[in-house]
């Protein structure tokens, strides 16, 4: 096989050489499951594509966990491999999205356990880098890319339990079961790293959170803002 | 309307952060609770802070619901990934269905290794995917031996660094950039501090038995390349640290 013959992923090649297609079809009109059951079957693109597609809402997932890029692009990495390997495990009654966004949380988590065996140290900051995480400039206007790294930076500044349960939680919206199923304690313990971790975060988005809403109720009492930022 | 045995906010401590938070999971116990919720009723500050908790996980949510463009050379490094995959996958005979490899490892595993070893995603960061498989022709008529790609982490001694580099390297059409994205990000700060910052090699591999990175840089001539053994790699932020280096002249560029 050379170079010539490999397609670059996320192109919207015709299927025309798997599984009796009556005639050629975009994989931009093929659900994910299409996708996923064609790559099951062999096809050699359409997991690519299938990346291509919601890499953006992984890449956020891991990023919010993570902190680091370096360690959220090795996270995804691992995940999706895993994912490309396992394929034929997918049950088909959840949504594909679904059944990634597992993948790709189970192996933030990994990594985070990792960390915490190998060094209790911070990784340390880049500030370049940070900026970057922010998307493309030309993507979004400067107001969203400001609060993205707002939340990006403040998520960053709070232990790795209280911001894995906040992720799960309020950002991508598991329930307090789902989140404890997923992270391995009790649910009580969710709620509790939650509570904690809203309230290390009140201070830090104080600024983001008053623009946000612009009104006197989303407003952060000084006494809040003056505490000091803990671990759980 | 508070308590009328309790005392009036005027009165009381304020409660913390935590207090009220751990009041909107409803983990407080249940006379602790009831303390708390009169006393934000009637306390205007930690009502302030109750509303705010409450409209920050409204906010996370919706933050939540964004997506974060992926930064385009992570993007590029992933889908090399993804085409590696695949062509370990395809092998160098067809296509096969993940059903078949799993129902019959023994008679598929042969030629995944083949693959395996065949397999080189060469790429610079927002630069194309080469694949290069072990039919190269090219370098058996150049008097080259047949290609001889690394797989994994492959054991050496600081002595085969170079001519196992230099192997590598002639095996393939450009640069070969294996190892993690934290490895890949390692090894281009290592490169930007030097005078030559191509970087031609990432490897992971344990030279005389430690754990490194071996990182190529582009040399003084085309075919000159500096191979460095590192450490200090494996971790986000690490700086790499060289205990070994040598140079290699490449005989088919």
């Amino acid at each position: 096989m050379t170079s010539s013959e490999i397609a670059r992923i996320g192109a919207a090649g015709p299927v025309d050489r798997q599984e009796g297609h009556a005639g050629p079809v975009s994989y931009d009109q093929m659900d994910d499951h299409e996708l996923l059951r064609l790559h099951v079957a062999g096809n050699p693109d359409t997991f690519g594509f299938l990346v291509k597609r919601h890499r953006d809402r992984m890449w956020a997932v891991a990023i919010r966990t993570l902190g680091e890029p370096e360690e959220a692009a090795d996270a995804l990495q691992e995940a999706f491999i895993s994912a490309f390997r396992r394929a034929d495990s997918f049950r088909g009654d959840a949504k594909v999205t679904t059944w990634l966004h597992r993948i790709v949380v189970n192996a933030c988590l990994d990594r985070i356990r990792r960390r915490q065996v190998r060094a209790a140290d911070p990784l340390p900051e880049d500030e370049d880098r940070a900026a970057e995480l922010a998307g493309p400039s030309e993507d979004d206007p400067a107001e969203v890319r400001e609060r993205r790294l707002d939340v990006l930076n403040a998520l960053k500044q709070i232990n790795s339990d209280q911001r894995s349960a906040l992720v799960l939680v309020d950002m991508e919206g598991y329930s307090i079961e789902e989140a404890a199923a997923i992270l391995g304690c009790a649910p009580g313990t969710v709620k509790s790293r939650c509570a904690r971790g809203r309230a290390r975060l009140l201070p830090l988005l104080r600024h983001w959170q008053t623009t946000r809403g612009g009104s006197e109720k989303s407003g952060v009492p000084e006494k809040a803002a003056a505490e000091v930022v803990g671990t759980e | 309307m508070t308590d009328p045995g309790l005392p009036t906010s005027e009165h009381l401590e304020h409660l913390d952060t935590d207090t009220i938070a751990d009041l909107i999971e409803n983990l407080l116990p249940a006379q602790e609770a009831h303390r708390a919720r009169e006393h934000v009723k009637a306390c205007p500050d930690c009502q302030l802070t109750y509303d705010a908790l409450v409209q920050l996980s409204e906010d996370l949510a919706e933050e939540g619901r964004e997506d974060i463009p992926m930064p385009a050379d992570i993007a590029e490094h992933l889908d090399q990934v993804i085409v590696s995959e695949s062509v370990l996958r395809a092998s160098t005979v067809g296509v096969h269905s993940l059903v078949q490899i799993r129902e019959e490892p023994h008679r598929h595993l042969p030629k995944i290794l083949t693959a395996a070893a065949a397999v080189v995603v060469v790429a610079g960061i927002g630069v194309g995917v080469v694949i290069a498989t072990k039919d190269q022709a090219a370098d058996s008529a150049a008097g080259i031996g047949p290609s001889v790609l690394p797989s994994g982490v492959p054991s050496l001694t600081a002595r085969d660094v170079g001519p196992d580099a230099q192997q590598w390297l002639e095996s393939t059409n450009g640069p070969l950039l294996n190892g993690s994205a934290t490895e890949q990000v390692c090894a281009r700060n290592f490169a930007s501090g030097r005078p030559n910052p191509q970087v031609r090699l990432v490897q992971p591999a344990r030279v005389d038995g430690k754990r490194a990175l071996l990182i190529g840089l582009q040399g003084g001539s085309p075919r000159d390349i500096q191979i460095f053994a590192v450490t200090g790699c494996d971790d986000p932020g690490g700086v790499a640290n060289p205990f070994y280096d040598t140079t290699v002249t490449l005989r088919n560029r």
